[in-house]
């Protein structure tokens, strides 16, 4: 069993190198990767999402609006988990009250927002293949789902009480800053090319 | 009226920041991310607040403590969504003022407003004798839930005014262009 070997921390330490790989897979053998997957985005193009998304506007704006819904979901969710890790409110309130309940929103708002994405993405896959700003989105949002599910989560099933506030702080603003740059990145999409 | 709003956008338009706003890109872009970011902030908490009053979410914390708790972040939120949307809509003045979208984006707002203003009055007027049930009142139920529809709403119209399918100059039936307030004769943006 890996856990009897790494020890209560399995989960994070497959997560970091998780990271580590993907960063290092993106900084050097990415060329390559990037043009095999081109066929992808062809099919993507050519497929049913993809279809509507070029040729039906309302359908596609719709569909971005509630991309931007289940954003809202998830911001709300960072905010109110992180916004108590932090101590910045809700205060008079256990942690853990706060955060177990927030999971299932989060996980329902990532589903709403990545199914969103990908018919997005069918809709406009001929540019954003080319774009630097939409591999960049990915790798932070395969960044945050790792942390997450990776790191945060296994991390805060854990008593709180038995954990370094310092850490829960840091988890916190990891936190927000990794899913606030992930809404960031996908906005930018909307600028480029 | 039209020719009024009109006139007035016209004259915003006029100013110089309002021109090196919208042909900055780093600028307009960033304002209008940050609009779209404090979503995240505003939008998200108010929709949590809803949905504890609906009985999905926190229903082991009480609902008054989750509504005034979270009144704060909501606020700061609103508080930069509406200077953003200002200078948003003081960088393109002619086109927002008559985008049909932005004016249902705009009626929808004063309507999510009274909704906001009525939960909050019932939710004063029944006291705290449910405030730990899982589940608020019918009344507050349907506020909550009528908040969350007029909500979704009011960011399908404002995603919607980037499209241009009711624009003046594309020539509209006479209701459109009274509705999204074209005027005739006006200069083309």
């Amino acid at each position: 069993m890996p856990t009897s070997i790494l020890g209560p921390y399995t989960r994070t330490i497959i997560a970091a190198a998780l990271v580590v790989v993907t960063i290092v897979f993106c900084l050097t053998i990415r060329i390559p990767v990037h043009t095999s997957i081109e066929p992808l985005f062809d099919w993507m193009t050519a497929s049913w999402f993809g279809y509507i998304g070029t040729t039906w506007g309302a359908a596609f704006a719709v569909v971005e609006a509630f991309h931007l819904v289940g954003l809202a979901f998830i911001g709300g969710t960072v905010v109110a988990s992180d916004g108590r890790l932090l101590g910045l409110i809700l205060t008079d309130q256990p942690p853990r009250a706060i955060i177990d309940k927030t999971y299932r929103i989060f996980n329902w708002a990532l589903i709403l927002t990545l199914s969103t994405g990908i018919f997005m993405a069918c809709g406009v896959a001929g540019k954003i293949y080319f774009l630097k700003v939409f591999w960049y989105k990915m790798l932070t949002l395969c960044a945050g789902m790792l942390f997450e599910y990776g790191i945060r989560r296994p991390l805060l099933e854990k008593e709180l009480e038995d954990i370094n506030p310092w850490v829960l702080k840091l988890t916190a603003v990891a936190s927000v800053m990794v899913w606030f740059t992930v809404a960031a990145l996908g906005r930018w999409i909307g600028y480029s090319g | 009226m039209n020719q009024v709003i009109y006139n007035f956008a016209v004259w915003l338009d006029g100013f110089e920041w309002s021109t090196a706003m919208h042909e900055s890109y780093y600028m307009y872009n960033w304002v209008e991310s940050t609009h779209v970011l404090t979503l995240m902030v505003s939008l998200g908490v108010l929709f949590l607040i809803d949905l504890r009053m609906l009985g999905i979410a926190f229903p082991n914390v009480p609902s008054t403590q989750i509504a005034r708790r979270l009144n704060l972040p909501m606020w700061i939120g609103f508080g930069v969504a509406i200077t953003t949307g200002l200078l948003l809509f003081y960088a393109i003045p002619v086109r927002n003022s008559q985008s049909l979208w932005f004016r249902v984006k705009l009626v929808l707002l004063v309507c999510a407003g009274i909704n906001a203003y009525l939960l909050h009055k019932r939710m004063n007027e029944s006291g705290s004798s449910w405030e730990n049930d899982a589940v608020a009142p019918k009344q507050i139920r349907t506020s909550a839930a009528v908040s969350l529809g007029l909500w979704t709403t009011i960011v399908i119209c404002g995603r919607f005014i980037a499209y241009d399918w009711f624009d003046c100059e594309l020539g509209q039936s006479a209701f459109i262009s009274f509705v999204a307030g074209c005027v005739d004769g006006q200069t083309q943006f």
